[in-house]
């Protein structure tokens, strides 16, 4: 990246004309500001405590009192009060819930869910989101994944309903009271851009590995954007609205209940869209703390590099995604929709018919699962592992490497480690501790305030504390690198998409499915394509990261004035003109929005890219998970949350300007 | 209205607090909520570790479950420690090859008494530090661990840096080698290729280009017969170097000891489990038998179900004595 | 309601009302910071007056228009009388009883029952029907279903919207919008309609159509109103009397015709310039002395409060000049050289005594 750059220029010495001319912009003066305190601390730090990576001086090992903690906790787990009377109850009370929900699928049949799924998909989204869901749960049959499915899908049930609940009721303070909703704001924020790996960790330590804490990760995770969305929905309703109510002497409640709910109907039910999708992506990750059910499959399979077998539970996912969002995204802008005549007077008869419907429905459902039976009858069902590992068989044989010209997947796995992640890496490995911290304060200070600024080298500084800098600097090394390989592909996506609507529509749909996918999937193809290593990690990350790039971009270019877009015209700028002089410039809030998201997203699958031979922090937190050394993965996950969020303020513009 | 509010929260938090019990709730003998949901005693989960070995016994074990006493068998992949976790809370019922983690058979077998001991498998593990034979070959000396300095140069690669390389597989495998590499103060460094997949993909990779290698491996193993290796000589395992080791991982200085592998059941299903508990308490067998089986499912890549019942079909001799 | 007594006790009786945004707003009146320009006060206390020593009476039946341009703290005004914003000192009385000291109970009574408001922006409810619009004001009081329906009906069919009861909102123009708005303030039949700004938003032909529905309405039903407009000629319009706000204090209090006749002080002067003065002014105004028996006599009679124009017309048919008669007594005479020396503004240069509210 380019940020190297940035900060020695000031650091040189230029001439005093220069320097009063560069006071005059805020950038530089932050920069020379910089400078100056580099200049004094560097080289007394540098002195004292060495160029080279954090010092170990510095370094705090917290090994032996978190595995003291750990055995403390292992030990206690079935005797002290703590764990009995509070988490044993919280635990007691998911598992109970999750079972239920279980049974009850289980008894319903295979026939009853595939229908009774159907039906709800289309009463609330439409006929196709119907057939959808019907086809889909057919498919996972087929594909001989009906008991993982149902597992996954009993604990996403519990997991939703409680981060609904949860998020709902956090949303709601956060929506009436003007104090919570700047405390909790920043908290969220930054949960939101905390890959997924940072949340297995502190659970287990409580928990232990099991459904109990894969869905408490999950409502962790998930709850977040039902609490954002919730709240602002409810502080966005129209002032006036609200007005007019309080002057017809609306109660507190009558002013919630009939104002200001009904108008956040909008947020609400994207909040509960966003919900289900973090949850699934959760779910699906949490299998490696035991969450069971189709990511176990798929986790199991990449543990043996078996890509027909991870294929065989990767898609009944991806179909268990798309349903998901379908059903629910369908009923949002359903709701969005006003629709004329419904009028008073039929309501209640109304009511009634759809009542009996419904219980029609539900017990044909139910007398249909009775009758077909509790799973999927096995001689149904397609085996699709082999032929696909004979196809990936095939693929390594002709794919991987020497094909003439353009060599093959395994050369350029091999040529983007050789030649840029090891490179990259050993940079910044070799960059003096110091150096990392005035780079990352330069950058978050020039582009957002000095307590960004702060936020950034505090965490790095963390990470150095944790003693976890080398791990981190390789995966910081994949970062950069896959977010540059984004960057550079999502704008020349984006470019052409926002210039023609015609690519546009063909891009949309596919941006929609590929958005809607757990971030576990990508790493399945990956492995077929380019083997082990950190190579596929960078792939699926570049993969997951492009959509939500080239969304952002084009919708950014396409909204430039076009006012200004006619006059650059009407001067004779060409193509390249317009772009470069007016709609650049014009969308830099969405551009770095771009650059924001594609770094969180990145970071996100870089970290689980670790299941697949990525290494650094992510594997430390598989390590501490496998062999039961949660002090090496919590110091681990500890540092991924910091490395998150100093990426994130690194790249965040100001939060006013996007928020 | 405040009043009412408060009222509601008082039953709500009473109501919850009657629903729970009150009492205490012991987290760590909550069964998973998906064991035996069917409720009739005829689902068997068994639990499946990464390497090949252990995928053998399982689909083994899955087969004559299912074929030939008309259980449902579910398979479920976890590491082995956080394996006995699920063990203890009956998310799996069975344990078929244990290394040896003597830390959770005194918490779960002896202590809490979740999990009871099936005996062994018939097979014994070892584990140790290998180089290739077309190395070992060329020189001879390296077998022994004191002269592992000298090669180091020569198993240098980007992974490791300036150290040789020792390369480990999965994080969750049995190892000391980090300890070990300190103690012995030898000039290498550890690199995980992140899974057993992974590594076997690169000692093929170095076998095919003839380079030299050093590896933390194990057997019973297939690879050994299209990768042969030697074994290369650690300090003597003693057990006062055990003893050390068990109260500190972080002193062990001597080799991995020769593990007779070990089955372990959930307490509850061992005792209610009927034919199921019985066979696979019963089940034992050699380490050719394992092979052959391991073999069919990595090398012949055919399903595991599929190489289960060929070995079946051909060693009736063996499994009669388990179902019996 | 009949508005039988005009003179009977006021319905809202505001004194010395004072709105401070700012920190510690409530030093700020009665002080000495209360002579400070509005920068000079914004620089030491980071306070805003948006209301500055206000008094007046709203009398039973009257429609009275607070007018001033934006920012002259009109709307600010409206919304501390049912206290939608909190008066920072002053006194606020509805019909004797004193808004301020009201607890919520009773607040919020008020607001339902005895002053409803119409807002600029409509204030609507997106995801109801007309109907349920206009019948949410009852639904807060807690009236039965069947009943709050049917009372919004009426209401719905009383503003001409009938037949677009299922309608949304959102489906709806500007216009007929403002008409739900209305529909809704009167369906809890309140004492008195207080109206903020309700038809800026409108096409200037809706507007008046607007206007002559509120005429028509405070004629017929003699409803108390509070009108907020920063449209001169819709004050003139609809106003009985006009409070006319600049920076927060009412410059001048009074009829229509006062207010034109006899501005206050140059800003009102400029404000009112433009005015077509024989509309407004009546030949109360306009008459001069009586000066022969003769002319007492003779002529048509005019009632005092006819306008100019209308005289102009009386005397232009005529030819002659025409009197003034109030009950039987000539109050004095109207003629070419009176009247047009009104539309010629030549009035204005006469020493006036100021006119009181």
């Amino acid at each position: 990246m380019s940020s190297a750059t940035t900060t020695v220029a000031p650091q040189a010495a230029a001439p005093p004309g220069a320097l009063r001319a560069a006071w005059q912009r805020p950038a530089a003066r932050k920069l020379l500001l910089l400078g100056a305190v580099t200049a004094v601390l560097a080289p007394f730090a540098a002195a004292r405590w060495g160029s080279g990576a954090w010092p170990s001086e510095l370094a705090v090992s917290l090994d032996g009192p978190l595995g003291r903690a750990n055995d403390w906790i292992i030990d206690n787990r079935d005797s002290h009060w703590l764990f009995l009377h509070f988490f044993g109850h919280i635990s007691n009370a998911i598992i109970t819930a999750v079972r239920t929900v279980y049974v009850v699928l289980l008894a319903l049949g295979w026939a009853g869910v595939t229908a009774g799924a159907s039906l709800l998909a289309w009463r609330l989204a439409g006929v196709r989101a119907g057939a959808t869901a019907l086809a889909s749960f057919a498919v996972c049959g087929l594909l001989g994944m009906w008991v993982p499915t149902m597992r996954t899908l009993a604990l996403m049930i519990v997991a939703v309903a409680a981060s609904v609940a949860v998020g709902a009721l956090l949303g709601l303070a956060a929506g009436l009271s003007d104090r919570m909703f700047r405390g909790l704001r920043p908290v969220l924020d930054t949960m939101q851009a905390l890959p997924a790996f940072a949340y297995l960790l502190p659970v287990v330590l409580v928990f232990g590995i099991g459904v109990a804490p894969a869905v408490l990760a999950t409502v962790v995770y998930a709850a977040p954007p039902m609490a954002r969305l919730t709240a602002l929905g409810l502080r966005g309703t129209d002032q006036g609205v609200l007005e007019a109510v309080d002057s017809l002497g609306a109660t507190g409640r009558q002013r919630l209940l009939t104002a200001r709910l009904p108008l956040a109907r909008r947020e609400l039910l994207l909040g509960v869209n966003q919900t289900i999708m973090m949850a699934l992506s959760m779910a699906v990750i949490a299998s490696v703390i035991g969450a069971d059910g189709l990511g176990d499959r798929v986790y199991q399979s990449l543990s043996t590099v078996d890509v027909g077998a991870a294929l065989t539970a990767g898609i009944p996912i991806v179909l268990l995604a798309i349903v998901l969002d379908r059903t629910t995204a369908g009923r949002g802008s359903w709701a969005g929709v006003p629709r004329g005549g419904t009028g008073g007077h039929d309501q209640p008869r109304r009511r009634t018919r759809t009542a009996t419907t419904w219980a029609a429905a539900i017990a044909a459902t139910v007398a249909l699962g009775r009758l077909a039976g509790t799973t999927w009858p096995e001689t149904w069902t397609v085996a699709i592992a082999t032929p696909v590992n004979e196809a990936k068989d095939w693929m390594v044989q002709h794919l991987y490497s020497g094909i003439p010209g353009i060599g093959g997947t395994a050369d350029w796995a091999a040529q983007y480690t050789g030649w840029v992640l090891d490179p990259l890496r050993d940079g910044l490995q070799a960059l003096p501790w110091w150096g990392a911290l005035a780079l990352v304060a330069a950058l978050a200070w020039l582009i957002g305030t000095w307590r960004t600024a702060l936020t950034a080298v505090l965490s790095l500084a963390a990470i150095g504390v944790l003693g976890r800098w080398e791990p981190a600097m390789d995966t910081l090394s994949q970062v950069l690198a896959a977010v540059a390989v984004t960057l550079v592909l999502g704008f020349a996506v984006a470019v052409p998409a926002a210039r023609s609507p015609r690519v546009d529509r063909l891009l949309r749909p596919v941006l929609d499915v590929f958005q809607t996918m757990p971030q576990f999937v990508y790493l399945i193809p990956v492995v077929a394509l380019f083997g082990i290593g950190r190579a596929p990690a960078a792939a699926a990350a570049i993969v997951y990261a492009l959509p939500a790039v080239v969304r952002i971009v084009s919708q950014g270019l396409r909204q430039a004035d076009p006012a200004a877009l006619e006059s650059a015209r009407s001067l004779g700028a060409t193509g390249g003109q317009q772009l470069r002089q007016v709609q650049f410039p014009l969308a830099r809030a969405e551009l770095l929005l771009a650059v924001n998201q594609a770094v969180v997203l990145v970071l996100s699958v870089v970290i689980i890219g670790a299941l697949v031979g990525g290494g650094a922090l992510g594997y430390e937190v598989v390590f501490g998970l496998a062999q039961g050394d949660l002090a090496t993965g919590l110091m681990a996950g500890t540092a991924i949350a910091c490395l998150g969020l100093m990426l994130d303020r690194v790249t965040q513009p100001t939060k006013e300007a996007n928020r | 209205m405040r009043k009412r509010t408060t009222w509601t929260v008082v039953a709500a938090a009473a109501l919850l607090a009657t629903a729970t019990g009150c009492g205490a709730a012991d987290m760590t003998r909550q069964s998973s909520p998906y064991a035996n949901a069917a409720g009739d005693g005829k689902t068997v989960t068994l639990s499946v570790q990464s390497w090949v070995g252990a995928r053998a016994n399982t689909a083994v074990a899955k087969y004559l479950l299912e074929k030939e006493l008309g259980y449902r068998v579910d398979t479920v992949q976890v590491d082995e420690v956080p394996a006995w976790d699920a063990l203890s809370q009956g998310r799996v019922d069975a344990l078929m090859e244990d290394w040896g983690h003597p830390d959770q058979e005194k918490r779960y077998v002896a202590d809490k008494k979740t999990v009871t001991d099936a005996g062994e498998l018939g097979v014994t593990g070892h584990i140790g530090w290998w180089v290739p034979k077309y190395f070992a070959d060329a020189h001879p000396d390296v077998l022994d661990w004191k002269n592992l300095d000298k090669y180091a140069a020569q198993l240098r690669t980007p992974e490791s840096g300036s150290k040789g390389q020792l390369l480990d597989g999965s994080p969750s495998y049995v190892t000391n080698d980090k300890a070990l590499v300190k103690n012995l103060k030898l000039d290498y460094q550890v690199v995980f290729a992140g899974s057993e997949a992974a590594q076997i993909t690169q000692l093929k990779q170095f076998a095919k280009e003839k380079k030299p290698f050093l590896t933390y491996w194990y057997e019973p193993q297939w690879l050994f017969n299209q990768v042969p290796m030697v074994e290369v000589k650690l300090p003597e395992y003693t057990d006062a170097c055990a003893e050390k080791g068990a109260a500190d991982p972080a002193t062990v200085d001597c080799a991995y000891p020769t593990t007779p592998l070990k089955k372990y059941l959930n307490t509850e299903f061992a005792k209610k489990g009927g034919k199921a508990a019985r066979l696979l308490k019963n089940f034992h067998w050699s380490k050719a038998d394992q092979n052959e089986v391991a073999q069919m499912i990595a090398e012949d890549r055919l399903p595991a179900d599929e190489a289960a019942k060929r070995w079946v079909q051909r060693h009736p001799d063996v499994w009669r004595a388990w179902v019996r | 309601m009949p508005a039988a007594d005009t003179v009977a006790a006021p319905v809202f009786s505001v004194r010395n009302l004072w709105k401070v945004f700012g920190p510690k707003a409530a030093r700020v009146p009665d002080s000495e910071l209360a002579g400070l320009s509005p920068e000079e006060l914004r620089e030491r206390t980071g306070c805003t007056v948006a209301v500055r020593d206000v008094s007046f009476d709203v009398r039973k039946g009257e429609c009275f228009v607070v007018m001033g341009l934006s920012g002259s703290g009109k709307s600010t005004l409206v919304r501390c009388l049912t206290r939608l914003i909190e008066p920072t000192s002053g006194t606020i009385a509805i019909d004797g009883e004193d808004v301020c000291g009201m607890d919520k109970g009773a607040l919020r009574d008020l607001r339902r029952h005895r002053a409803a408001m119409v807002f600029q922006h409509f204030g609507l409810l997106p995801h109801r029907s007309v109907l349920d619009n206009v019948a949410y004001g009852l639904e807060i009081q807690g009236v039965a279903k069947a009943e709050r329906r049917a009372r919004a009906a009426e209401m719905v069919q009383k503003v001409g919207l009938a037949g677009m009861e299922a309608r949304r909102p959102a489906q709806l123009s500007g216009g007929q919008q403002q008409r739900v708005g209305l529909a809704r303030a009167l369906a809890a039949d309140p004492e008195v309609l207080l109206f903020d700004e309700p038809f800026s938003a409108l096409d200037p032909l809706i507007r008046r159509d607007m206007q002559e529905e509120v005429v028509r309405l405070h004629r017929d039903e003699g409803r108390t109103m509070v009108f907020i407009t920063h449209d001169l000629s819709e004050a003139l319009r609809v106003g009985d009397r006009i409070a006319l706000m600049r920076g927060g204090r009412v410059v001048q209090c009074g009829t229509p015709e006062e207010i034109v006749g006899s501005p206050a002080d140059d800003y009102v002067r400029d404000f009112v310039r433009d005015v077509p003065r024989e509309q407004v002014l009546t030949v109360r105004r306009a008459m001069r002395p009586v000066r022969s028996s003769g002319e007492a006599e003779n002529g048509p009679a005019l009632n005092p409060a006819t306008t100019v124009a209308d005289a102009i017309e009386a005397v232009a048919r005529t030819g002659s000049p025409a009197r003034v008669v109030d009950s039987g007594r000539c109050l004095g005479i109207v003629d070419f050289k009176s009247l047009l020396s009104i539309v010629a503004g030549l009035d204005r240069v006469q020493p006036l005594g100021k006119a009181a509210a």
